[in-house]
């Protein structure tokens, strides 16, 4: 009897430990799965790029081809019919950079809203930590925008007019760091976007009415002062983050001016707290991606 | 003791169940007239549907265990909450490292070929880019596709596509595999092959459990079966004869012979529940036993989940030492 529990006993401190499967990790051992899973992140990005536009003639060249008609519709609408562009210097400059800069948060929110749904054959397949498929959509937008930044930066030159011409700087440098607040950003909105998407999925239907208020609330086709005079609502308007990107973006590169510190600030705070906030509230939601109710 | 002839446990299912609230009709009739005018705008009356009730049981290295059922009876559930990618209404699950689920309904990404499907797949279970190159390797080896291996796999057929499933779960090395109802679609060598593979994994001390409505392929196959009946844990024992019981159970429903039917089912469900808690005494009274010698008694990870009080599955640390040793 006592070899016997002997036997036991070795048997018992040999054994590895059970853990609760399942269940959301601590924040802690989630970032660091998440970490872990960098490679599959961007695996998962080139394969959402390589699914997206291939059914079309022309595939991923649609990245820059919509926001070029898009560019020119408005142009025929708002400067040849409206001629809202009378006293102002650039009007192609700015309408470009709002479009092709509004494009990144726009495709973001349109693709991590329907994320979850879409990836449910991976997500019912493997484990791993959710946030991966979020990260992915907007890793694959990230990705996208160098060809539209590109565009953006050779149309700019090119079309802008003989009194006010587009002279690269020095300060051209600064606007990496806006667009990568703008990204830091998108990071949060995707994270919003995904769990909300999730569990409202009709959502997808009244995204594009958010955003559309969202883009004549950012001054992507005319300055909002041109329409809005009340001192408490352009305070408002002006806070907006989308606004501050596109604003800031148009300092550097039409007007070759620093944006004032009140900008950095505001936008600074923006970049940090919406993906912190995202991220926790899709950590919190870890457990309902792959359910089927 | 079993447990130490089967080696040490590496899931525990305790008292676990699972509900679902699904969209059905049937409540229609009973409702007002302004939930039925709701109905015709596409509103749906939602019931409770229980896929599992208090189901325990705990497996252990070195077992491959047979889940057997009738369509409906919480399978697919079952394996699904092991996996991690469901979360029990009640009760907990726990395993010694992440279960690997081999689903039926898994089509990956149908634009990519079956190649890039692997690639993500390995790497959505954690692998990094050094380690899969011997991966991928082995993928290709075990679902010996050929030159389909490069087309979408949206051009493969049941067959083909459950062989690439497999060869992704084998690949990954799982300590725990979960297959549901793969074997069914593969051919005859397809089949001895992951046959081959379960064995493998099996004897380097993991554990498989295999999901299926067929008697025979439990004979065949596994260790140990489960019986699962509309959510509920019938019968947990020997392969050969918990399958041979199902099969002849089957036989009389399938034949309207609905009295002996239920018969054996009450019996069973007796049977199994008298037997687990035979077991849970005995594992309580090895426990007690076995914590009074070694120097680490009562370790929580080898906390018996036999579907019992909960107070017979926790032994006393030091005050039990005199009663049981």
């Amino acid at each position: 009897m006592t070899s016997r529990n002997q036997q036991d006993a070795q048997v018992a401190t040999a054994a590895p430990r059970l853990r609760t499967i399942g269940r959301r990790p601590p924040l802690g051992s989630y970032l660091l799965d998440l970490w872990q899973r960098r490679h599959f992140i961007y695996a998962d990005s080139r394969a959402r790029a390589f699914s997206g536009n291939r059914d079309y003639i022309l595939g991923n060249l649609w990245l820059i081809g919509k926001p070029i008609l898009d560019g020119i519709t408005y142009y025929i609408i708002f400067a040849l019919i409206l001629q809202i562009d009378r006293g102002m210097d650039n009007f192609v400059g700015f309408l470009l950079i709002g479009i092709f800069m509004f494009s990144f948060t726009t495709r973001a929110t349109n693709s991590s809203v329907t994320a979850m749904i879409s990836s449910r054959n991976l997500l019912q397949s493997f484990s791993f930590p959710r946030a991966s498929i979020p990260l992915a959509v907007l890793t694959r937008e990230l990705l996208s925008m160098i060809p539209v930044l590109t565009t953006m930066f050779l149309l700019l030159i090119v079309l802008a007019p003989s009194d006010y011409p587009v002279v690269v700087t020095w300060k051209w440098s600064v606007f990496f760091l806006i667009f990568g607040l703008q990204t830091l950003f998108n990071t949060g909105v995707v994270l919003y976007c995904a769990r909300l998407g999730s569990a409202l999925p009709d959502l997808k239907f009244f995204l594009g009415f958010l955003t559309r208020m969202w883009f004549y609330g950012s001054g992507v086709i005319f300055p909002i002062t041109r329409f809005v005079q009340d001192e408490f609502w352009i305070a408002v308007l002006q806070s907006n983050p989308m606004y501050l990107v596109l604003d800031m973006s148009r300092d550097i590169l039409l007007f070759d001016a620093l944006p004032s510190a009140r900008s950095w600030m505001i936008l600074s705070a923006w970049a940090v707290v919406t993906p912190l906030m995202a991220f926790l509230y899709f950590w919190q939601g870890e457990e309902s991606y792959a359910q089927q109710q | 003791m079993p447990s130490s002839s089967r080696g040490h446990p590496t899931v525990a299912v305790d008292r676990v169940s699972r509900s679902f609230k699904v969209p059905s009709l049937e409540a229609l009739k009973d409702l007002g007239p302004a939930s039925r005018a709701l109905a015709r705008f596409g509103w749906r009356p939602t019931v409770k549907l229980q896929a599992l009730k208090k189901v325990s049981f705990t497996a252990h290295s070195g077992e491959s265990i047979g889940v057997i059922g009738i369509n409906g009876s919480g399978k697919s559930t079952l394996l699904r909450l092991i996996a991690g990618l469901d979360v029990p209404s009640r009760g907990t699950v726990k395993a010694t490292s992440q279960p690997v689920l081999l689903g039926v309904n898994a089509a990956l990404q149908p634009e990519l070929s079956g190649l890039a499907n692997a690639r993500l797949g390995l790497l959505a279970m954690g692998f990094s880019p050094e380690a899969l190159e011997e991966a991928m390797a082995m993928v290709i080896t075990q679902a010996n596709l050929g030159p389909a291996i490069h087309r979408p796999m949206k051009t493969y057929s049941a067959g083909m596509g459950s062989r690439l499933r497999f060869a992704i779960a084998a690949a990954s090395q799982p300590e725990i595999l979960l297959i549901d109802e793969a074997l069914a679609t593969g051919d005859e060598t397809s089949r001895n092959r992951a046959e081959e593979r379960m064995d493998q994994i099996r004897e380097q001390a993991g554990t498989v459990f295999l999901v299926t409505h067929s008697g025979q392929t439990v004979e065949q196959t596994c260790t140990r079966a489960i019986w699962l009946h509309h959510g509920e844990l019938v019968q947990d024992g020997p392969a050969k004869e918990t399958a041979t019981m199902y099969r002849w159970w089957a036989w009389n429903v399938a034949n309207g012979k609905h009295d002996v039917a239920d018969k054996i089912l009450r019996q069973e469900t007796a049977k199994g529940a008298a037997m687990a808690e035979a077991l849970a005494k005995a594992t309580t009274a090895d426990k007690s036993a076995r914590s009074g010698k070694p120097k680490k008694p009562g370790n929580p990870g080898q906390k018996p989940h036999r579907g019992t009080s909960p107070k017979s599955d926790r032994p006393g640390r030091g005050d039990e030492d005199g009663v049981t040793s």
